[in-house]
C-alpha cells in the first residue's frame, strides 16, 4: 500500500496550471484581437459584401485616419515622404499588395488622392478594405 | 491507511476529466492566432494612370458609372446600410436610380467575355467614401468577376 499510492500519485500529471495559462492566453487574444491589427484605429466603412483581401504575406496597409493623415502600416507619414516611405516599406517584397484602410468620414478625394501617390511609385491595384455590415455588435 | 483509501476512492469521483476541455481550449487558442492577421476584406480596383492620356483610354466598349454630388448627395456616412434611395448615378449615359444598377451593370455586361467585365468609374471628389463603396459593392453584386477601376478625374 505504502509503496503503491507515492507511484499513482506522481504518474498524474498536474494540468490545472497548464489550463488556467491556456486560459488566460485565450482570453488575452481574445481582447487584444481588435487592436493587433497595425495603423491607428480606423472606422471601416460598412458594405454588405467585401471580398477576402488574401493572407497576409506582401501585405502593405496604407491607413488614412479621420483627420486625413496618412500612415503606412504602423507608422505615420507626412503626405511629402509618402513616395519614398511606401517604396521602403515594399522594399524586397517579392508579391506585394497594397491595400487602403480609409476611414468613413472621408471624402473620396482624400481616396483618390492616395491612390494616385499610390500609383506614382508603381502600383495600379490597390485594395479598398471594408468592413462586413454587421460583423461587429452582433 | 483506512482513511487514506477512502480519501483516494471520493477523490477520484471529484475529479473532472479536463483533458477534452484542454484540447478544445489549445485548438481555439492555435484558430485564433493564426486567423487574426488574416481577417481583411475589401474591393479590388485599379487606379488611373495619372501620366497616361485619359482620353485615349476611353474607348467606346467601356461602361462608365459616374457618380456626381448633385444627382447622389452622399456627403456625409450614409446612416444605416446601404444607399439613400434618392441617390441617381449616371450610367453609359443614363440617368438610372441607384437600386437599378446591378441589374443594370449585369444586363450590359453579361455578353461580355470575362476579361472584359469591367466597370469605369468616375467619382466627384465630394462624396463620401463609404457611400463610394456601398455602390462599388452594389455593382459588384450583379456581376460576380466586376472589375472596377477609376477614371482620372476632370
Amino acid at each position: 500500500m505504502r509503496l503503491g499510492e507515492p507511484a499513482r500519485m506522481q504518474a498524474a500529471i498536474n494540468i490545472t496550471p497548464l489550463v488556467d495559462v491556456v486560459l488566460v492566453l485565450l482570453i488575452i487574444f481574445m481582447v487584444m484581437a481588435p487592436q493587433m491589427r497595425k495603423g491607428p484605429d480606423v472606422n471601416l466603412p460598412n458594405t454588405t459584401k467585401p471580398n477576402s483581401q488574401g493572407d497576409e504575406r506582401g501585405r502593405i496597409l496604407v491607413s488614412i485616419d479621420e483627420a486625413g493623415g496618412l500612415w503606412i502600416n504602423d507608422q505615420p507619414v507626412a503626405a511629402e515622404h509618402f513616395d519614398e516611405t511606401l517604396r521602403a516599406a515594399v522594399g524586397a517584397e517579392t508579391n506585394p499588395k497594397i491595400v487602403i484602410r480609409g476611414d468613413a468620414k472621408l471624402n473620396f478625394r482624400e481616396v483618390r488622392e492616395v491612390m494616385v501617390a499610390i500609383e506614382q511609385t508603381g502600383f495600379r491595384g490597390v485594395g479598398l478594405i471594408a468592413k462586413r455590415a454587421g460583423a461587429e455588435g452582433k | 491507511m483506512q482513511f487514506n483509501s477512502n480519501d483516494s476512492g471520493s477523490s477520484l469521483q471529484s475529479e473532472i476529466n479536463i483533458t477534452p476541455l484542454v484540447d478544445v481550449v489549445l485548438v481555439l487558442l492555435i484558430i485564433f492566432m493564426v486567423v487574426v492577421p488574416l481577417l481583411m476584406e475589401g474591393y479590388d480596383v485599379d487606379i488611373p494612370r495619372a501620366s497616361a492620356d485619359t482620353s485615349a483610354q476611353v474607348a467606346e466598349s467601356q461602361l462608365i458609372l459616374s457618380i456626381g454630388a448633385a444627382a447622389c448627395p452622399i456627403l456625409t456616412p450614409p446612416a444605416g446600410e446601404g444607399i439613400p434611395k434618392d441617390c441617381q448615378v449616371t450610367l453609359a449615359d443614363q440617368k438610372i436610380p441607384v437600386a437599378e444598377l446591378p441589374t443594370r451593370v449585369a444586363e450590359i455586361l453579361v455578353r461580355r467575355p470575362a476579361e472584359q467585365r469591367a466597370l469605369f468609374l468616375a467619382v466627384d471628389d465630394r462624396l463620401n467614401y463609404e457611400g463610394v463603396l456601398r455602390i462599388i459593392d452594389l455593382a459588384k453584386s450583379g456581376v460576380e468577376d466586376l472589375k472596377i477601376e477609376f477614371v482620372a478625374a476632370n
